[in-house]
């Protein structure tokens, strides 16, 4: 009994340790000129403000870079929901020449560090004169390995008799894919959304090589610049920090079962 | 089974069209390419590329800054994934003796670090670390003296304060997968156990760490992988310095190719190394979990 208070009490204090910086962060947000050496106690009791918000928002450009957070990481995520599945449903489903090489190049993809391809995807992206516009931060990462591979592996694991009644009763190819394939894996269609969201809406090094214009900025790229640019304001840095995490945290704790699931998948052989 | 009918076969390749098209134009060309640009080199006003050989690759062995940058790597890989993977173990044995919304909480709380951006939490950090920062403000509260240069700012210190918080960052993730790891143990071991009178102690350590060895292989080498990559941590709160005190293989990377004229064939080179040195991680890991289970 007593080793089981310990334990607790020891898991919150960690608890605390994981939560403190992020509340920090939230902290000096408000506080319209915070002195890095104030205290805990000062900082929670002292006045609060929406000023660097709106500071950050009108005259620092923070409403692009969220915009541009918001299509790119939309708009990946959507073409990944559809083209993932389409190309998952392909590998579970077809019999067809080719599967195992394709199989290959998805596992071996998963295996190259980005930031090995990071030179010669910038001199693609010259050549492509894609530097400077949305094709640039969205075309390349429209389906991705990991993605296909998830949901072909949540296929291949049911029975494939509706489909095949499907087939008997005269569907064609598309009523198949959109009535049946998506409604069956819309689970793991969820685990695939909200990881691919969150992965972009965190993604700083392709934006940040990809783009020298304010106006492509997504939020982690414009916070780079931002702290580089003059004598810090940490008040207004930290509230550009918040509008980058907060929207992500209420995500996660909205779909804290599916974002673990994808974080960590394939860790675990069930 | 469906039947090969041409209508079918050409279905199947629209259905792989996506990924097809994006696999060549954005992975497999970009991987030779940067081999090419690797034994070229790359003359940035002209936009000329003159082959010149292994000249880039033995070039590395006589530059300071590189060797610096793997000797930093290495030792961030040898510093972090051990204390990593240890800190992990330890908390998701704890964390699995709680029940119910206490456990739900812990899960969440430790997972926190892991889903906010890289670039937000090395903001914060610098925060802390600064002269006048938060850690520092600590450490006088309980009559220590701190690091009056800023945590950051000293040769001494730079380094061991980005693996902390690298540490930081990583165990609450690291933690989740030994938790779910722990959940495949048979609980009937545990009774076996109990009835011949072992102690938690024992028990732990004939029975839990065994079956975990799996997981605990899989982490350390996705957590050695990972942390032969650390980049955004560097570019954001020292930018290499002070003094290439703290840079990385990435680092030198992105610095020869994007800030220095005339270097993006020997950054090229670098990133080669540091994809070689990945692959033979990979390997070795597919062929132990091959081996052994």
């Amino acid at each position: 009994m007593v080793r089981k208070y310990i334990i607790n009490i020891i898991l919150i204090i960690v608890a605390l340790g994981m939560a403190f910086p992020i509340f920090w962060m939230i902290a000096l947000s408000f506080k319209a000129n915070p002195e890095t050496h104030d205290t805990i106690t000062k900082l929670f009791f002292s006045e609060y403000s929406f000023t660097n918000y709106w500071k950050a928002l009108s005259s620092d450009s923070f409403d692009i870079y969220l915009l541009n957070s918001v299509i790119v990481s939309t708009v990946v995520t959507l073409g990944n929901i559809l083209f993932c599945t389409l190309t998952g449903y392909a590998l579970a489903r077809k019999k067809f020449k080719g599967n195992k090489i394709i199989m290959l190049s998805i596992i071996g993809v998963m295996m190259i560090p980005p930031h090995v391809i990071m030179i010669p995807l910038y001199r693609t992206m010259v050549n492509f004169d894609w530097i400077n516009t949305y094709q640039a931060l969205i075309v390349p990462w429209l389906i991705t390995p990991f993605g296909v591979f998830l949901v072909k592996q949540y296929l291949s694991n049911i029975p494939d008799a509706i489909e095949n009644a499907a087939i008997i009763d005269g569907a064609n190819q598309f009523q198949i894919i959109f009535k049946i394939i998506f409604p069956l894996a819309k689970p793991i269609i969820i685990v695939l959304a909200v990881y691919i969201f969150l992965m972009n809406w965190n993604s700083f090094l392709f934006p940040f090589l990809f783009t020298n214009n304010a106006e492509y900025w997504t939020l982690p790229v414009g916070l780079t610049f931002y702290m580089g640019k003059q004598s810090i304001n940490w008040g207004q840095l930290m509230s550009g920090a918040s509008m980058s995490a907060i929207p992500i945290i209420l995500i996660f704790l909205l779909f804290q079962k599916q974002i673990i699931k994808g974080l960590t998948a394939g860790a675990i052989k069930e | 089974m469906i039947s090969y009918k041409n209508k079918d076969r050409i279905n199947i390749f629209l259905l792989l069209l996506p990924w097809i098209l994006t696999f060549l134009v954005f992975w497999a060309y970009p991987v030779v390419y940067s081999f090419i640009l690797s034994l070229s080199e790359y003359k940035t006003l002209s936009n000329e590329t003159v082959f010149i050989g292994l000249d880039n690759y033995i070039a590395m062995f006589n530059d300071e800054v590189f060797l610096k940058a793997l000797s930093n790597t290495l030792l961030f890989v040898f510093v972090t994934v051990p204390i990593t993977t240890s800190l992990a173990t330890i908390l998701a044995v704890m964390v699995d003796r709680t029940n119910g919304k206490l456990k739900e909480f812990f899960k969440a709380a430790y997972f926190l670090p892991s889903v906010t951006s890289l670039v937000v939490i090395a903001l914060i950090f610098k925060n802390l670390y600064s002269k006048e920062g938060y850690i520092n403000t600590l450490l006088q509260m309980v009559g220590m003296s701190g690091q009056s240069e800023g945590w950051l700012q000293s040769l001494d210190t730079a380094l061991p304060a980005i693996m902390a918080m690298d540490i930081w960052i990583a165990t609450g993730y690291y933690m989740i997968i030994v938790l779910a790891g722990l959940q495949t143990i048979p609980k009937d071991l545990y009774e076996a156990a109990d009835i011949s009178g072992a102690t938690a102690w024992q028990q732990l350590k004939s029975i839990t760490l065994p079956m975990l060895k799996p997981t605990l292989l899989f982490i350390l080498v996705v957590n050695t992988i990972k942390s032969f990559q650390v980049f955004i941590e560097i570019y954001v709160m020292t930018k290499g310095g002070p003094l290439n005190e703290t840079t990385t293989l990435v680092y030198q990377v992105y610095q020869n190719a994007f800030e220095m004229a005339d270097k993006m064939g020997y950054a090229s080179a670098v990133a080669y190394v540091l994809f070689f040195i990945i692959l033979v991680i990979s390997l070795m890991q597919m062929k132990l979990l091959k081996e052994k289970y």
